[in-house]
């Protein structure tokens, strides 16, 4: 087994402690990101979270957050010790198991004050038209990226094998990603379909589709760059690692300004509904499973907003939501394999 | 900047209440067929596709296919795969003899509900004759 350069094992270790610790700042205020009528993915009468039982199961998740947030920390940098740099992906692991921990407990405390949502539905006649501008020029840049790669490496020669695996992989999950931003466009269920609230809502689309755009891009060059920087200069190859960071850090800050749906924008306005019942997502709650996991086969909408969280989620009980999942999965299913059976020539 | 732009038109909606009695598919018919004898849209115009009404009301797509083919039925929308459904010129039919009998037992009952969830006669009264100038002068060339 042959071992990394010092240098190297301290920024992969370092930036792996920093996703655990942005983890949990993460978890820690998300209770106050979501929905008014949405606390710990359970619908709940408007003013709730403010009110003393709201207060109460705030603080005594912070306190368990922060306990196992702790634990699983020590657990990383002894992990990475005793093991080596190899223990250090199971850091962000520890740490969303810990913090799911922590959020269960707290929507256990929540359910008993669930109320239900209102059941009125609004939606727009009109066909609308959905542009998207310099979208699939935008979009398809990536694919120009990776295939001029491909390109370079057939006209020199390198690494064929490699460079076919690594491309590959990549477009798999780029298509992944693709597909993930047309069903923003296409697929998703509106929460308000008219007044602020909807401009907001689509604002808040917007933001994430082009942090969906910016991923891409992302990937796309910190690959382009390990395959195209000699491996003997690991240390440069490296340099974009921590950028992640800075990336995950940036995109944070944008939605956590936003609110889920746009809803720290402006004040919480009445819902436009005449039964007075609060709006949250419009979905039931018995329709998310652990809180975290959407499951209705009578919705036939692929992409729901996450009920406790930034962004969206997928509903389970479509088929199209597997293949997503598969195409997501798949590429570093086959980065881990090409790994694990030698196929690759080891870099980090 | 990757950006997602929602031209939108004139906003005309369809709201549908799941908690009620009236099964959704039924609710989603009348609710359309309301717009269209209000003259809000034209002969040729597209309504959205079943799976993209579908999904904004959160409900099964095959619920809206059924009320879409209700409509398809009775003349007011020509129904193509794909394409989405296209408003038809309608002829209006004859009313026949029992066409009186099938609109006034349901209105007597909604009054009666109205009456027994505390509406006056004359509020009642008001809504019916303001609800049927307003289809008139919409419908009137």
């Amino acid at each position: 087994m042959t071992h990394q350069p010092l240098e190297i094992q301290v920024i992969v270790a370092a930036t792996i402690g920093g996703i655990v610790i942005l983890n949990a700042a993460i978890l820690w205020f998300m209770p106050r990101l979501t929905r008014p009528d949405l606390y710990f993915a359970v619908t709940v009468p408007p003013g709730f979270p403010n009110g003393p039982d709201g207060k109460s199961i705030l603080g005594r998740y912070r306190k368990e957050l922060m306990l196992v947030s702790v634990l699983a920390l020590v657990v990383f940098v002894a992990g990475i010790t005793l093991l080596g740099i190899s223990f250090g992906p199971a850091g962000p692991l520890i740490q969303t198991a810990a913090g799911f921990i922590a959020f269960y407990r707290a929507r256990n405390r929540v359910l008993p004050h669930a109320v239900q949502p209102t059941m009125i539905r609004e939606a727009e006649l009109q066909p609308y038209t959905r542009i998207i501008p310099g979208g699939w020029i935008a979009a398809s840049g990536p694919f120009v990226l990776l295939g001029l790669c491909a390109g370079y490496f057939w006209i020199h020669g390198s690494s064929p094998a490699r460079g076919i695996i690594y491309a590959l992989t990549m477009n798999v999950s780029l298509i992944g990603l693709t597909v993930l931003l047309y069903g923003l466009a296409h697929w998703v269920r509106p929460v308000y379909s008219g007044g602020p609230e909807r401009a907001r809502e689509l604002q808040f689309r917007r933001t994430v589709a082009a942090v969906i755009l910016g991923a891409e891009y992302y990937i796309t060059i910190q690959s382009l760059w390990l395959l195209l920087v000699p491996p003997h200069q690991g240390l440069i190859s490296l340099g974009l690692f921590p950028l992640a960071l800075i990336f995950a850090l940036v995109v944070i800050v944008v939605l956590a300004r936003l609110g889920q749906g746009g809803s720290r924008l402006a004040p919480p306005q009445k819902s436009a509904t005449t039964s007075g019942a609060p709006v949250g997502d419009r979905t039931a709650d018995r329709y998310w499973k652990l809180g975290v996991f959407y499951f209705n086969p009578d919705d036939s909408a692929i992409v729901v907003e996450k009920r406790f969280g930034l962004g969206y989620s997928l509903n389970f009980a479509r088929p199209t939501t597997w293949g997503i999942m598969a195409l997501l999965l798949i590429a570093p299913l086959v980065a881990v394999l090409a790994r694990v059976t030698q196929f690759l020539p080891k870099r980090v | 900047m990757y950006k997602l732009l929602f031209a939108c038109a004139s906003p005309v909606m369809l709201r549908i209440d799941l908690a009620s009695r009236v099964p959704v598919y039924e609710q989603i018919a009348n609710g359309l067929r309301a717009e269209l004898v209000s003259g809000k849209f034209n002969p040729g115009e597209k309504l959205p596709t079943v799976r993209t009404l579908a999904i904004n009301l959160g409900v099964h797509h095959n619920t809206v296919a059924e009320a879409y083919r209700q409509l398809a039925n009775e003349g007011w929308l020509e129904l193509k795969r794909h394409r989405g459904a296209i408003i038809r010129e309608r002829d209006h039919p004859e009313a026949g003899p029992d066409t009186m009998e099938r609109f006034t037992r349901p209105l007597r009952e909604l009054v009666a509900k109205g009456l027994a969830d505390g509406l006056s006669p004359s509020s009642l009264a008001r809504e019916m004759i303001e609800t049927a100038r307003g289809l008139e002068e919409r419908t009137s060339p």
